[in-house]
């Protein structure tokens, strides 16, 4: 594809930039300045919206509370402030102008960063939004930034996976719409798309989740997603577009919802502030087994007596008696007795530690920021670590009186080193750890990681089980990350009342990452042959460019009482990725791990383009400044359909009411109300790959007896040229009420969502050639709500207490897939071991299901000849793996400066088919296993015949019929949970500190973080370590590494 | 006011770029959506290679039709669980459904639909259609009723459910695909030498499509006596394979490993052991394959001590592991056999005949000379005496020893020996004839399932493995995949109701 066609944009802009700098000069400009202060106490007040009255030319007050702007001749400045009244003065022909505003319960303007980073005043908003603020993000911090939020947030679901420090997150805005695709929101930093492909864990047909998988086996960690490169101390604010209206504008990706970044762009007070942040948590791993421990390792009742014991994943031996021992590895006579502990004693604490420096600025013209930032981060598996470098550097800076352009580049440099796998079975370490036999002393099968060859020592005759230790030790993967992200745009004042602006977003990264997926001597792996040394090693490295250009115009008038706001604009999206991957395997020298050493090569090389280009539009009336009608358009047309149907066209309408101001006479106690509704239309293309309209042939890259090899690329879906853009429409209607003089706030919104002629990825008969096929079908709907309470009980001088209580609850329904007969159903997912996920028409989304125990009429359990359960004819479902209910309870105290606040979280509502336990139950660890260890377990209940069952299985068949028969239904929990998030207390020490003493601001908190489980129903984990990022594997849990609380500090200075 | 238009007009080019740079709004889009790095076809030959090289067994076939035929046996369960205790594990069931449909059947088809109608490419489609019939054979001798007609139509004509056969149609097709594309095949036309099964060679092809014909027609012989004889001596007169340059092969290497000999040189290495009566079937003729095929570690006491030094291809030292238990109660047979533990019993060589490079025999002259002198002895076929084609037979699979690996060979005069040693007895013929093809399908799990199944030879005592879940003596088929049961639900229980349940049980129309 000619890039050339898409830099012809930025050029047209430059061109028509310089053009209208020649026009500067027909308006005449004044300069004004000045102070905005409290009028009770005269402390400056920061962040005050300065603006030209009937204009969108404004600034907002440093932390000085001072400002700086041009404005035309005989122009009206509106000063306004978040819980203050605002005001207008002429401003003549002054230069400086210090005003005071007084806190008012009545004007509440506060304003909101929203689609295309186009600001508005909250209360003009028909449609959902939530503003995080900076403190939220950085206080008590998460590797992950985006994890703190998790319970803060009314209708955001964010799960970190327990995958390690540089692991993905997961972020579900109102629920999953798409019945096989993908739900993430747009990632936006200063109105420009980022990506955030996430390299998650996926074995099993995740199908498209807009993860990447890796090479070759043995490898199942998680690499991250594109957040990941952010350090929260560069944030500014960031705002949550929960619905597709408020989503609109930006399009395809943001169906569902968008995350609205927006980087400091300059400093808070004149001459360069350096402010300084540290950050110290430590991380200590949290075990939730309650496994038994009266039988000891062994398989069918015996214990290992004998050399060489292969038992060392089963715990169906003996009795524990007193003076019993067990022979294990090459004859090493140990005490044959439980080891309890085997999480604690493996991993270690972990660690993050931060420290961001900021130097900033701010004059008459503009400012900057710039920062720098490291993190370490000590993963609590020995040998991984994550350090992230970034350096963050925005600015703004007014040209002329009419030009200005602002803008923001960051650079991080991430070193992931050996993310542990995870979930699957060769070389994951919580995989073996969880399963190994329960009198295996640790520190045994760490001195026997290596048998007297230097391979790995058999200690399982399930080989794929590793020994963690050998693992450890044997095992490597880095990845290298490096990225530039970042926009400049231009911004040309017209008229008073007209601007345009032009904007340009690159988000580049280059991926290196190398890993040995079975290192030399690795068990579970076959011999090479002779001169050669076994194992494989990958190395590969990927380039990731996506492109955004895009334009606007925007302009506003007022007529009377009447206002008139109006955007049009356009966009440009180009994102190319690729992949170069070289697979090697068995060596000439040992431990030599590069891809010259190897014998066997098997290169890849992947490129993936796409474009979207968009058209949008939209328009505001206003009257009286209570009365709100906002309606937008927009044109997309995307790359990856056919032309017939690659353009879509969707509208979206909004209008709020405030009806506190509508009114001459409003109870006192009254201070806001607000009404709004909303529809909007969303399309998307964002669950088709490029090039899935037709069946593409590759060749393998090696020849078989000199001949080539080939076939239909490597693709097991069944490619469909006749793809149209999904459509979501949803509803909303919110209420905004602030009473009792902003003593209670609640904002609560209703909304159902339909998301229509969906992209599915539908499980099909292999018999017809594909396993997949994607095909334009499927309706499903979200209906819920979610409110946000605010509460202050109790507000004296001394000292506040808040109360934010958030919840939400949302219920996804299939409507139809191929067609709407209720019962119709796909599959969208498989665990790695057993049962799968469906899409059934009728039902909510995200159904587990997998075989049960097969009962009679009378529901008594039915049992073979040989006493082994029956199983049910067909898979059973066993309900949603979609938590319905999902919020936090938030308590604040203020008291003298200090503050003190905890966060209880909660999801509800769903279920999970837990693969711990299935192998905690066939490796006997469960604790349902005891039954029958003497003599076989006697099933409750009939054989086929209808009689009583008189036929004792032995132990071990019995309970491997999890395996065996596919048989789930002892795995089957509640996935629900209550849990203390966060704790965090701090206290601002800048009331201490001398007046010229250099420290002007310091503050220093006590932080902890998923601080203790008040309530869970799954056994042996904690139902929020889960493994995958894929909505396709929902509520199936493999194995993860244990989740972490985290205690520590953080620490505040500002020079 | 006029002011303000006035300023408006100049915003006039500013509509213009704005609307112009996006009207042709997905100009190029085309061509961004070709993928650059595949094409939109290649030679269709390169895929036929393809749907060749995936004709090699599964590993599940040593799990299941292996353990059948008790030649190979575990005592370990997990995903080793299948014949070795007569339970249903659909995990390894399913390995024939994916590999033949998922990629034999899918390219061969994709090849078919290429040249059917490309008559300079005749020879590639009737190999093409060889090669399909083959896996429909073994799919249909797995499961019973399977998609057929409907099969591999998701992207021609969007069957993404495609309906079941009766075994007997599945049957009628392949005899017919088989009789059709063999007498095709033209030496005149374009030969396709980059084929990776026999090059082109039509002679060869027109062998291998003939005994796969022979082939379907005996395993018509319960079922169908009358069309047994005739589509065997149709076979027969067409011409079959007679010598082991005929075999049908698939040559692994490095690249393209033998998916068996991996299992077993990898995670399985030392939970599969061959099973008793086969060892013991080889020692009491005093087979000299025995030592071609076993070896022993003499004394490991675990999976990690059989190394080099243990071992021995003596074949008065196999002991072939016993069926009938887990790795528990095997304890009993270890002490029997005065074995330090059960990793001491024999195995198949994994440094010869299933080494990672080991050869796939797909068919060969071996079994095609056994099912001839069959076929004579029920005096189907005249001409050659069955005494003649038993010889033969056995001779060639001796041979084809040395083909597996050279450390296998086995002597001209051990062959001479053995067959004299073990005449062929016209009484007990069909017993003599179909337990040499059970010897001679060794690492072919589908044909010693099916021929075990059809003959009812070699005489093998049920697996007496306590507590299992099959009702009759032997498992008699494959059960269906779960994924079929999920998606395809509506067809595969049209073809329940039809066979009979989805279970280990239910015969096979040919079986009944």
């Amino acid at each position: 594809m000619k890039m050339r066609k898409f830099l012809l944009l930025p050029k047209v802009i430059l061109v028509m930039m310089t053009f209208l700098a020649l026009t500067t000069t027909l308006w005449a400009q004044n300069r004004i300045s000045g102070t905005v202060t409290n009028s009770a106490d005269k402390s400056p007040l920061a962040g005050v919206s300065v603006v030209v009255k009937g204009t969108t030319t404004g600034t907002s007050t440093d932390g000085s509370g001072n400002y700086n702007l041009s404005v035309p001749n005989n122009a009206t400045l509106v000063f306004s402030f978040i819980g203050y009244g605002s005001k207008e003065i002429s401003v003549g022909n002054q230069t400086r102008i210090d005003i005071s505003l007084a806190e008012s319960a009545e004007a509440l303007n506060e304003v909101v960063v929203t689609a295309l980073g186009i600001k508005k005043e909250a209360k003009k908003l028909g449609y959902a939004t939530a503003t995080i603020n900076a403190d939220a993000l950085t206080e008590n911090r998460t590797p992950n930034f985006i994890n703190s939020l998790q319970g803060k947030i009314a209708g955001v679901n964010i799960s970190g996976l327990g995958t390690g420090p540089a692991g993905t997150s997961k972020i579900r805005i109102r629920g999953q719409s798409s019945i096989s695709g993908q739900n993430n929101p747009l990632i936006v930093v200063n109105g420009i798309p980022i990506d955030n492909t996430n390299f998650g864990t996926n074995p099993g047909n995740a199908a498209a989740d807009n993860s990447i998988g890796v090479r070759g086996g043995g490898n199942t960690s998680d690499g991250g997603d594109g957040l990941s490169s952010i350090n929260p101390d560069d944030i500014e604010s960031m705002t949550v577009l929960k619905g597709a209206t408020a989503a609109a504008l930006y399009g395809s990706r943001a169906k569902d919802g968008v995350l609205m970044i927006t980087t400091k762009t300059k400093g808070s007070g004149k001459g360069i502030g350096v402010s300084f942040n540290s950050n110290y948590t430590n991380e200590t791993p949290l075990d939730f087994t309650d496994y038994q421990y009266e039988y000891g390792q062994g398989e069918n009742g015996v214990r290992p007596t004998t050399p060489n014991p292969t038992s060392g994943q089963w715990s169906f031996g003996e009795k524990f008696q007193p003076g019993m021992t067990q022979v294990l590895f090459d004859n090493v006579t140990v005490p044959y007795e439980p080891v309890y502990n085997r999480i604690r004693k493996f991993f270690r604490n972990g660690s993050n530690f931060t420290n961001t420096v900021s130097l900033s600025s701010a004059s008459d013209k503009g400012g900057f920021n710039l920062s720098f930032a490291n993190m370490d981060s000590k993963g609590i598996v020995p040998n991984n670590t994550f350090n992230r470098k970034t350096i963050n550097l925005g600015y703004s800076y007014e040209l002329s009186k009419k030009l200005s352009f602002s803008g923001n580049i960051n650079y991080s440099h991430e070193y992931n080193k050996n993310p542990p796998n995870i979930a699957n079975q060769d070389n994951s370490i919580p995989t073996a750890l969880y399963n190994l036999a329960n009198s295996m002393p640790l520190d045994l099968l760490e001195a026997k990681k290596f048998n007297a060859a230097g391979n790995e020592f058999i200690y399982s005759r399930f080989q794929n089980r590793t020994n963690p230790y050998f693992t450890l030790s044997e095992q490597f993967q880095n990845i290298v990350r490096d990225r530039i992200f970042g926009n400049i745009s231009v911004k040309y004042n017209l008229l008073p009342w007209l601007f345009v602006q032009g904007r340009v977003g690159q988000d580049y990264w280059s991926r290196d990452q190398d890993y040995n997926n079975f290192p030399t001597g690795q068990a579970s792996i076959a011999a090479a042959p002779a001169g050669f040394v076994n194992g494989t090693y990958t190395q590969e490295s990927r380039r990731f460019r996506e492109i955004n250009t895009d334009i606007l115009i925007s302009g506003t008038q007022k007529f009377g009482d009447f206002g008139f706001d109006f955007n049009v604009g356009g966009n440009k999206m180009y994102r190319r990725s690729d992949l170069n991957s070289v697979l090697v395997q068995d060596f000439v020298v040992r431990g030599l791990y590069t891809v010259m050493n190897g014998r066997v090569k098997d290169p890849i090389y992947g490129l993936s383009e796409r474009a979207v280009n968009s058209v949008y539009g939209s328009a505001e009336f206003s009257y009286k400044n209570v009365l709100f009608v906002n309606a937008t358009a927009r044109n997309d047309w995307f790359s990856t359909l056919s032309p017939a149907n690659r353009s879509i066209l969707y509208p979206s309408v909004s209008g709020s009411f405030v009806f506190s101001q509508a009114f001459n006479s409003v109870p006192t106690w009254l201070t806001f109300g607000k009404l709004r509704a909303a529809y909007a239309e969303v399309g998307s293309d964002t669950d088709v790959s490029p090039y899935s309209n037709n069946l593409f042939y590759g060749i393998n890259a090696n020849l078989f007896g000199g001949q080539p090899v080939g076939g239909s690329s490597g693709t097991t879906t069944l490619p469909n040229a006749n793809l149209r853009p999904m459509r979501t429409a949803e509803t909303e209607l919110g209420l905004e009420l602030k009473l009792f003089d902003s003593r209670v706030s609640l904002d609560a919104a209703i909304y159902n969502k339909i998301t229509n002629d969906q992209i599915v990825s539908a499980q099909i008969s292999d018999a017809s050639g594909f396993i997949t096929t994607l095909i334009n079908s499927g309706k499903s709907q979200n209906r819920g709500f979610e409110m946000l309470l605010n509460l202050v009980p109790v507000k004296t001088p001394n000292f506040q207490w808040d109360l934010t209580l958030n919840g939400s609850y949302n219920k996804t329904k299939v409507l139809s897939l191929l067609t709407d007969t209720p019962g119709e159903r796909i599959t969208v997912g498989t665990h790695v071991f057993n049962g799968e996920l469906r899409q059934v028409v009728g039902q909510e989304m995200g159904q587990i299901y997998g075989f049960g125990f097969k009962r009679d009429a009378s529901g008594q359990m039915m049992f073979g000849g040989n006493g082994i359960p029956l199983r049910t004819d067909d898979l059973i479902s066993y309900g949603s793996a979609l938590p319905k209910w999902n919020g936090g309870i938030n308590n604040s105290f203020n008291y003298k400066g200090i503050n003190l606040s905890f966060l209880v979280d909660f999801k509800l509502g769903n279920m999970m088919l837990s693969g711990t336990n299935f192998n905690a139950v066939r490796h006997g660890l469960h604790k349902m296993t005891l039954v029958g260890r003497e003599g076989g377990v006697l099933g409750v209940g009939v054989n086929a015949k209808g009689e009583t069952n008189t036929v004792k299985a032995p132990v071990q068949d019995y309970w491997s019929v999890v395996r065996s028969l596919a048989l789930i239904e002892p795995v089957i929990y509640d996935g629900g949970f209550w849990k203390v998030r966060q704790i965090t207390a701090g206290y601002d020490f800048t009331r201490f500190l001398p007046k010229n003493f250099p420290v002007k601001n310091l503050k220093l908190s006590a932080v902890a973080n998923n601080v203790f489980l008040i309530k869970k129903w799954v056994d042996n984990i904690d139902p929020d370590s889960f493994g995958y990022s894929s909505d396709n594997l929902v509520g199936m849990e493999s194995t993860g590494l244990p989740t972490t609380r985290s205690i520590g500090f953080n620490l505040n200075a500002k020079f | 006011m006029k002011r303000i238009l006035k300023k408006s007009a100049l915003l006039l080019p500013l509509w213009a770029v704005t609307v112009v740079g996006m009207v042709s709004c997905d100009q190029g889009f085309d061509e961004l959506n070709i993928n650059k790095t595949a094409a939109l076809s290649v030679n269709p030959v390169f895929i036929l290679n393809n749907a060749t090289v995936n004709s090699a067994f599964t590993t599940g076939s040593v799990i299941y039709e292996m353990g059948i035929v008790q030649q190979m046996v575990s005592p370990n369960s997990g995903v080793l669980t299948g014949a070795n205790f007569n339970q249903d594990s659909r995990d390894n069931t399913v390995q024939n459904w994916q590999k033949y449909y998922r990629n034999v059947i899918r390219n061969s088809q994709d090849v078919i639909n290429q040249t059917q109608s490309v008559t300079t490419r005749s020879n590639l489609y009737n190999m093409a259609r060889i090669i399909q019939a083959n896996a429909y054979m073994i799919l249909t001798d797995s499961y019973g009723d399977i998609p057929y007609a409907d099969a591999e139509k998701g992207y021609t004509n969007q069957i993404f459910l495609p309906k079941y056969d009766t075994q007997q149609a599945v049957y009628a097709g392949i005899i017919k695909e088989l009789t059709e594309a063999t007498a095709a095949l033209d030496a005149t036309k374009a030969i396709e030498s980059a084929d990776v099964l026999y090059a082109g060679n039509i002679a060869l092809w027109k062998k291998y499509g003939n005994s796969l014909l022979l082939r379907a027609g005996m395993r018509l012989s319960k079922v169908d006596a009358a069309q047994a004889q005739q589509v065997v001596a149709k076979a027969l007169q067409s011409g079959v394979m007679e010598s082991n340059a005929d075999n049908a092969i698939i040559k692994h290497d490095a690249n393209y490993v033998n998916g068996i000999g991996n299992m077993l040189n990898a995670t399985e290495a030392a939970n599969i052991y061959l099973a008793a009566p086969f060892v013991d079937y080889l020692k009491k003729t005093n087979d000299p394959r025995l030592k071609s095929i076993a070896v022993r570690y003499v004394g490991a006491k675990s999976g990690p001590e059989q190394v080099a030094s243990r071992a021995s291809t003596d074949p008065a030292v196999q002991i072939g592991m016993p069926l009938g238990f887990d790795n528990n109660t095997i304890s009993a047979e270890v002490t029997k056999n005065k074995l330090a533990s059960f990793y001491d019993f024999t195995q198949v060589d994994r440094t010869r005949m299933v080494k990672m490079t080991a050869p796939s025999f797909l068919i060969t002259a071996a079994q095609t000379q056994l099912l001839l002198a069959e076929a004579a002895q029920r005096n189907w076929v005249t001409g050659t005496s069955a005494e003649t084609y038993y010889n033969r037979g056995v001779r060639l699979h001796m041979e084809q020893m040395a083909l597996f690996d050279a450390n296998s060979a086995v002597a001209a005069a051990d062959i001479d020996a053995y067959l004299k040693a073990n005449p062929y007895v016209a009484a007990t013929a069909l017993e003599q004839i179909n337990t040499q093809y059970w010897v001679a399908s060794f690492l072919n799990g589908p044909e010693a399932f099916a021929n075990f199944r059809r003959s009812g030879f070699p005489k093998l005592a049920p697996n007496p493995f306590p507590g299992k879940s099959i009702k009759g003596e032997f498992i008699k088929r494959l059960t269906y995949p779960n994924s079929e049961i999920s998606a395809n639900t509506v067809h595969v229980k049209e073809a329940i109701a039809r066979q009979g349940a989805d279970d280990l049980d239910t015969k096979v129309w040919w079986d009944k």
